[in-house]
């Protein structure tokens, strides 16, 4: 969208040239010219304490008892200065705790390293995944940029907020007081732990941590504990955010985003390569030697649902796919800035891997991200996802139901002022959040999940906007 | 006369008083192991990791560590330290090859990327010195 205060800008910035330090005149003019859904990419001054949310309609169902914790970037500017991706703001966890019909809201930042050497500095500097090193930067370990804001589960008593490329960091449950990053054996202090860990239906949670062309492969019991690990190679460097597995299967998704130099940030250090197609590496659970490798169409993707087999042996999952990296390279960058230069179209699409080796992708033909399943499911399941993408601004609008065997779905708008998150299954519920742009409020929703088109049947209000978070978990009272 | 010009001589002659060097490592993750550590007396020794003019293996105790060098010359010098938490004599490493103790360097410099940079961690040694670092 070129407009007239895109021109503005431009002739500004042509006018000033090298008066003013590049950080300083973005910054100066973001905030003269931002968008309303700049709201989704606002900045947390300080934690959130305890507070009711006003209900706004409906009623919470009296079963329905518990606390829906969510993760997400919720600081992105110190002094003048900002990061340089949506993924590098600091980590801050938010509880929505229901009960007895009523909602109240915390959120704390996590106690991070980086947290903690850029309030000293009072300014951005450390790397990230799109942004550069500063002077003023620490950097001793992967963990001393850790922004500890992707995705928060609960184990053993303790919540883990999730990362990708350092340690999940422990907190408390009720005070959300950070206890610190975990190790889970000594000699494995600062390894990558994904985001997305996954979880068999005994409660047993396995993980992956990359490294270049190295995976190491996490076995964690339900209360968090090791229980086994191991290094595989893999047959090449991709950027992974995501796997999945089935209930025998562990499935690496090798799209052609190649790590090829280490480089700072992150992002720099990264090609696309798409002549390679995307593979699909399926790995044996019990025996981690035994791999099997699946050709596919290049897809780029960040997200990935639960994976099945079919009697027959063929493996199914699905996920949110798109043709390229540009919203990994470009658009979540320019978010910041409060700019949106491309349309973003993630698609959901189905993986079947054959037995006889052949590959296919099924497409539902609609737009989808942050797709949630059911718990405890070893067959075909339905997949919750936000959806209803359009050109005029970014992040999603509706939430939505697709079922792949009966080809297709179910939704329920929200509305233009509404940016919709991730919905979580709590039993025949959902829950989740969206981010009301007319009221400038984050709402709390319900809704059944065999009947969204009904829309919630419940809805609170709070009294702050928080930032776009990307994933979290329900625990029942 | 004589004796005089014969003390002034041997006065003048003499060698600068001895340099002492104490470190102190206050350590605050686990309280036991070892403080292992390399004295560089030149940037290049310091940047190439070789020929340390002194080292030394010291134990840890109630969250303390000291190390002491005599008889040093006058000069600049730089420490990289680390904490031999397993007591095995070397720098533990992650499958992925990156350090799984603590490590640390003079006038706690900061490491980026790499280990702190000379210009950061160089200290003056004349006389009796201390120096403090701090491994968490």
């Amino acid at each position: 969208m070129f407009d007239r205060r895109e021109l503005f800008s431009r002739a500004l910035l042509a006018g000033l040239g090298a008066c003013l330090p590049a950080e300083a005149l973005a910054a100066g003019l973001a905030a003269a010219a931002q968008p309303q859904w700049a709201l989704a990419l606002g900045d947390v001054e300080d934690d959130i304490s305890p507070r009711p949310l006003t209900r706004l309609h409906g009623r919470l169902p009296p079963d329905l008892a518990g606390t829906l914790y969510r993760n997400g970037p919720a600081l992105f500017r110190r002094g003048g200065t900002a990061v340089n991706h949506w993924f590098d703001g600091d980590g801050l966890v938010r509880a929505f705790a229901l009960r007895d019909g009523r909602a109240t809201l915390q959120a704390r930042f996590v106690d991070t390293a980086k947290r903690r050497v850029e309030a000293k500095a009072g300014r951005i500097v450390q790397p990230g995944f799109g942004t550069a090193m500063r002077d003023g930067a620490v950097l001793g370990s992967a963990d001393d940029t850790n922004a500890a804001n992707t995705h928060v589960i609960a184990a053993g008593g303790r919540l883990l907020a999730l990362w990708e490329a350092g340690s999940a960091h422990a907190m408390d449950p009720a005070t959300l007081a950070t206890q610190g990053p975990v190790t889970f054996r000594p000699d494995l202090k600062g390894m990558p732990f994904l985001a997305h860990p996954k979880v068999e239906a005994s409660g047993r949670i396995w993980n992956i941590g990359l490294s270049g062309a190295n995976a190491f492969v996490w076995r964690l019991s339900a209360d968090g504990a090791l229980e086994a690990s191991k290094l595989i190679k893999l047959p090449a460097a991709s950027y992974c955010h995501d796997f999945t597995m089935t209930q025998r299967h562990l499935i690496i998704v090798l799209q052609p985003w190649l790590h090829e130099r280490a480089s700072m940030p992150f992002a720099s250090g990264m090609v696309w390569r798409p002549e390679r197609g995307t593979r699909v590496l399926v790995i044996d659970k019990d025996d981690l030697t035994r791999q099997r490798l699946f050709e596919l169409p290049a897809l780029f993707f960040f997200h990935l649902g639960d994976g099945w087999e079919d009697r027959d042996g063929t493996l199914h999952f699905d996920g949110a796919f798109d043709d390229s990296p540009l919203f990994a390279t470009e658009t979540a960058s320019a978010l910041v800035q409060g700019r949106y230069p491309r349309t973003e179209r993630p698609m959901l699409r189905l993986i079947s891997l054959h037995a006889n080796g052949r590959a296919q992708v099924r497409d539902a033909g609609i737009t989808a991200e942050f797709p949630r399943n059911p718990a405890g499911n070893v067959g075909p399941r339905p997949t919750f996802h936000v959806g209803g993408y359009r050109p005029e601004r970014p992040f999603a609008r509706s939430i939505g139901r697709w079922d792949w065997e009966a080809g297709r779905g179910a939704a329920h708008d929200f509305g233009a002022h509404q940016i919709v998150e991730e919905f979580v299954p709590a039993g025949p519920w959902l829950i989740g959040t969206s981010i009301n742009l007319a009221a400038r409020a984050t709402e709390l929703h319900v809704l059944r999940a065999d009947r969204l088109n009904d829309g919630p049947l419940a809805s609170w209000r709070a009294d702050v906007a928080l930032p776009h978070s990307f994933h979290g978990s329900w625990v029942a009272a | 006369m004589i004796i005089r010009s014969l003390i002034t001589a041997l006065l003048i002659a003499a060698p600068a008083a001895a340099t002492d060097l104490t470190v102190n490592f206050t350590v605050t993750d686990v309280p036991t192991g070892q403080i292992m550590m390399n004295l560089f007396d030149s940037e290049a020794a310091h940047d190439s990791n070789t020929g340390p003019v002194r080292q030394a293996a010291v134990p840890v105790k109630d969250g303390k560590a000291v190390a002491t060098f005599a008889g040093l010359a006058p000069g600049r010098y730089a420490i990289k330290a680390f904490h031999d938490i397993d007591g095995d004599g070397q720098m533990g490493m992650t499958p992925f090859g990156m350090p799984s103790e603590p490590f640390a360097f003079s006038n706690n410099a900061q490491p980026q990327g790499g280990p702190a940079p000379w210009s950061a961690s160089n200290f003056t040694v004349d006389g009796t010195t201390t120096t403090a670092i701090t491994i968490k």
